[in-house]
């Protein structure tokens, strides 16, 4: 990309040789047609190119970063980082830069996809949800990253993807769905609708159930949740650095059914193949077998553990948040939704929760809700949707030994609260789920 | 700059957008966060960029971009206008917008010195210094933080307007944390994320962390011995920033208009108000009144108009506990047929302006913490949130604070760890019988709120005092 060698070019004219210096480019165009009440109502697309500078002399680091309008002149800016770098303190965990020899070229010159098929993976949708109330997205991404550094390390790459998203509602009930591609035309609108659809008719008129500690079945999207808590909160070395992880690698902490991978090769993946750093990512096991077997680890964290690099840094994320997996993928079992069903004698189908938050990140005890479609399941039938309920559960015990009675056969990309395209799972048959409180509070 | 906008403004209404309205924004921001004595993150940031919507029928299209030449300013205006024609494969209703004066002004935040012209050493100092200290105590993590915006903001419309505002925003906290067996607690002052206003270096100043790191670092230590809070139902008084951020979830997104009319149901989801109640429906007790107010010098969501060109106003939403007023934009406003209250605002150039909570508060009661504190027999007294969580209506919720105290005959007795409650929103502010006065109401700010998609971060700020609520669900616990 010629915007980004020009740069470069001019940076490795005036870097003084006792800098080092890393610059980051992330470069996309992100589109996402949004829909409610059954028609399109906001359509947005934005261009964006921006640039993340880390200087580090004598012992100091400064970040800087701009856009690519805002930049101005590199000399100025370079000026300004060894300016500011004199005042900061030292910096004790400084990791250094990634060596040349992690270069890495993925870069691929691809065009945005256009509004009107993001509209017309929404008609799709819409069509199918009858008299009922339509309402999500349709989003399509570009993104390239360019990382170079003072040690001779260029490295590049491309991801795209493409989500609909979407839930119907009626006067009683709602129903979602969710599908991710690398590509919009491969998203099936009809699809999506239809399951969102057909999961809101049978959630119409629901019932309270008194709370207590029920069988569950989970869906993909809140599958997804629990596993993008225990990774931001458990794995992120971050954590673990800080004491408040709850993850012991090596140790019998989740039921053997439990496999976890990050797998940016795998076919489908959605995200970079190369870190933060400009270093390639290779496939990390994460849990096998229920036993941890790495945590996600960036420069400074693998130096502050002594423990091998994961390069899970995460563009545009600072030095305090740690690492994470992108491109995670939980091991499916063998059995299909009804069949899981099937083998429930009393318990509730979880499509999807909302709103979860930690209440002590080291039990993992997290609070939150259920919604877009919930059903009582009764010797091994559904017989009624069931309305809000309330969980108060440890996220750390609901995939613990013993309580992952089954691993669904079908994975697919599901939504979370902290972004989707990151988590490819099937869903889960939990022995103990602790609901906590009901519609009345 | 409102020439660049003008283009891009002629462009979408040279291509067919029934109205068009553009934004210039250069934003700088500076992030720097100290752990155990030492720097963690010192981070500048700078963008400028504009961003473009134009209206056509029944859709907003927006675009934003990082080239402000000539070329480019031209293109974004098509492109709005191509990008909102292309909705109409799924049409509906065209969306009206309400009138609002047509002006061409300036503004600039009131403040005393502007953080990024201060030493970033000062500020780099302040955090170490407080975070050394609680470390030497024996914290088992002193965490703190520091962020300044700076937000310069060019508005134009096809109707005329013309609006520089240079927005500037100060806040941050610090923390310590205690790691004890198989679990931690927290104590964070001026509250959990830090406290934010609108203002410079002096809303710093003002904290004085060094005076509460010894208390903090205490507090959390004493709580890995406390007892649990007990399980039960009880009196529950909140402090100001719990209270905060109990009117931002159970009040604040409730009473967005464009979350009552659906626009948002399929992520941040919709609301329990239904606009043929508005005027009727009972919210709270008679304690409750609750503004929207965008012109309290200081506060976080201040400012002299929003992103539509709007001026910033103060709007009853609960008056003596009866719900009378919704936040709204032009085009939600003019569907509801109420009038628009200046409440749209974007996160940057690149995102599209939406509604977003001003300076949602609770007006100040005529008693007092001491006061609320003696009078109560059996409750707890709860400090500083810890966990958030309510349901996609804005019913059903429960909140954990760092900290509990009990109170028993008009005393505070024992401190209790891992304090929750839980609870239905209009039972809830239903329940509130005493509330404090005016020199206990702070203008707590919110600067992390997110809503919309492509996700938004607002900040917001929600002016409160202490209050008592009868018969709550206290110390729910997994």
């Amino acid at each position: 990309m010629k915007i980004w060698e020009n740069l470069i070019e001019d940076t490795k004219k005036i870097i003084p040789s006792d800098v080092q210096c890393e610059i980051k480019m992330i470069n996309s165009i992100d589109s996402l047609t949004r829909f409610a009440n059954s028609h399109i109502h906001q359509n947005v697309e934005e261009e964006m190119t921006d640039l993340y500078l880390t200087f580090h002399s004598d012992g100091k680091t400064t970040n800087l970063n701009f856009n690519i309008t805002s930049l101005g002149s590199i000399d100025e800016v370079v000026k300004k980082a060894l300016s500011e770098i004199e005042n900061n303190p030292k910096d004790s965990s400084w990791s250094g830069l990634a060596s040349k020899e992690n270069s890495y070229d993925g870069y691929r010159n691809l065009s945005p996809e256009n509004p009107d098929l993001r509209a017309q993976k929404v008609k799709d949708f819409i069509d199918q949800g009858g008299s009922f109330n339509g309402a999500g997205y349709c989003s399509s991404n570009v993104s390239n990253v360019f990382v170079w550094n003072t040690n001779g390390l260029s490295s590049s790459d491309t991801a795209t993807s493409a989500f609909l998203d979407g839930i119907f509602r009626s006067e009683t009930s709602s129903g979602s769905s969710h599908l991710g591609h690398k590509t919009l035309e491969n998203i099936d609108g009809e699809k999506v609708g239809q399951e969102a659809y057909s999961i809101a008719k049978e959630s119409q008129n629901p019932q309270d159930i008194d709370p207590g500690v029920y069988e569950v079945i989970l869906g993909p999207d809140a599958v997804s949740t629990i596993l993008v808590f225990l990774a931001v909160y458990g794995f992120n070395a971050k954590s673990k650095v800080d004491g408040t992880s709850p993850i012991e690698i090596g140790t019998e902490q989740f039921d053997k059914k439990i496999t976890l991978v990050d797998d940016p090769h795998k076919e489908g993946a959605l995200n970079f193949k190369i870190d933060a750093s400009g270093s390639p990512k290779a496939q990390t096991e994460i849990i096998t077998n229920g036993v941890p077997k790495s945590y996600f680890h960036t420069r400074r964290t693998s130096t502050e553990l002594n423990e091998k690099n994961t390069f899970h840094e995460m563009f545009g994320w600072g030095d305090s948040f740690g690492g994470l997996g992108t491109n995670l993928y939980l091991q499916p079992g063998g059995i299909s939704k009804d069949e899981m069903i099937s083998n429930v004698k009393k318990g509730i189908y979880i499509n999807e929760f909302w709103y979860c938050r930690v209440l002590d990140p080291i039990t993992q005890v997290v609070t939150g809700l259920n919604r877009n479609g919930s059903y009582l399941i009764e010797n091994g039938k559904i017989t009624k949707p069931v309305g809000r309920l309330r969980f108060t559960q440890s996220f750390m015990s609901s995939l613990g030994q013993g309580n992952v009675l089954g691993v669904g056969s079908e994975n697919r990309f599901a939504d979370s609260e902290f972004g989707e395209g990151i988590l490819n799972v099937p869903m889960l048959h939990l022995k103990e789920f602790n609901f906590t409180g009901g519609v009345s509070g | 700059m409102f020439n660049q906008i003008n283009k891009s403004i002629d462009s979408a209404i040279g291509s067919g957008a029934q109205y068009a309205d553009a934004r210039i924004l250069i934003s700088k921001s500076r992030n720097i966060s100290s752990k155990d004595g030492e720097l963690e993150d010192f981070n500048n940031s700078e963008n400028m960029g504009l961003g473009i919507r134009a209206l056509v029928g029944s859709s907003w299209g927006f675009y934003a971009t990082y080239d402000l030449s000539d070329k480019s300013l031209i293109e974004a205006g098509k492109k709005a206008y191509l990008i909102a024609k292309a909705s109409s494969k799924v049409p509906g209703n065209d969306f009206p917008l309400a009138d609002v004066p047509i002006v061409q002004d300036k503004y600039v935040t009131p403040h005393e010195q502007n953080p990024f012209k201060v030493s970033s050493t000062d500020q780099i100092d302040l955090l170490v210094s407080s975070t050394h200290e609680m470390k030497k105590l024996g914290s088992s993590i002193a965490s703190g933080r520091l962020n300044f915006w700076d937000t310069e903001k060019w508005f134009g419309s096809s109707q005329g307007h013309e609006i520089y505002q240079n927005i500037i925003e100060s806040g941050g906290g610090i923390s310590s944390l205690s790691i004890g067996d198989g679990e931690t607690q927290i104590r964070s002052y001026p509250q959990s994320f830090g406290e934010y206003r609108t203002g410079g270096w002096e809303v710093i100043q003002s904290f004085k962390f060094l005076d509460h790191v010894e208390r903090l670092t205490e507090e959390s230590k004493r709580l890995l011995t406390s007892p649990q809070c007990p399980e039960g139902t009880r009196d529950l008084i909140l402090e100001g920033s719990q209270l905060a951020l109990q009117i931002h979830e159970s009040v604040g997104h409730a009473i967005e208009l464009d979350r009552i009319l659906g626009w948002e149901a399929a992520y941040a989801g919709t609301s329990h108000l239904q606009l043929n109640k508005l005027n009727e429906h009972r919210y709270g007790s008679t304690l409750m009144n609750i503004v929207a107010d965008a012109t309290l010098p200081g506060a976080l969501a201040t400012f002299k108009y929003d992103d539509e060109g709007t001026p910033a106003q103060r709007v009853d939403i609960v008056k003596e506990g009866i719900w009378t007023g919704v936040l709204t934009g032009r085009d939600s406003a003019a569907i509801a047929g109420v009038s628009p209250g200046g409440m749209v605002r974007a996160d940057g150039y690149g995102r599209l302006p939406m509604v977003r909570m001003t300076n949602v508060g609770l007006l100040p009661g005529e008693s007092s913490l001491e006061e609320i504190i003696s009078s109560t027999d059996d409750g707890v007294y709860m400090e500083t949130n810890r966990s958030w969580s309510i349901d996609d209506l804005r019913l059903n919720f429960q909140f954990g604070c760092e900290v509990g105290w009990l109170v028993k005959n008009g005393k505070i007795t024992d401190m209790v760890k891992n304090p929750t409650y839980t609870g239905i929103t209009p039972n809830f502010w239903g329940s509130m019988d005493m509330l404090a006065g005016k020199d206990e109401w702070v203008f707590w700010g919110t600067p992390n709120c997110g809503k919309g998609q492509p996700s938004q971060i607002g900040h917001t700020g929600h002016p409160a005092s202490p209050a008592r609520f009868k018969d709550v669900r206290i110390g729910v616990r997994g």
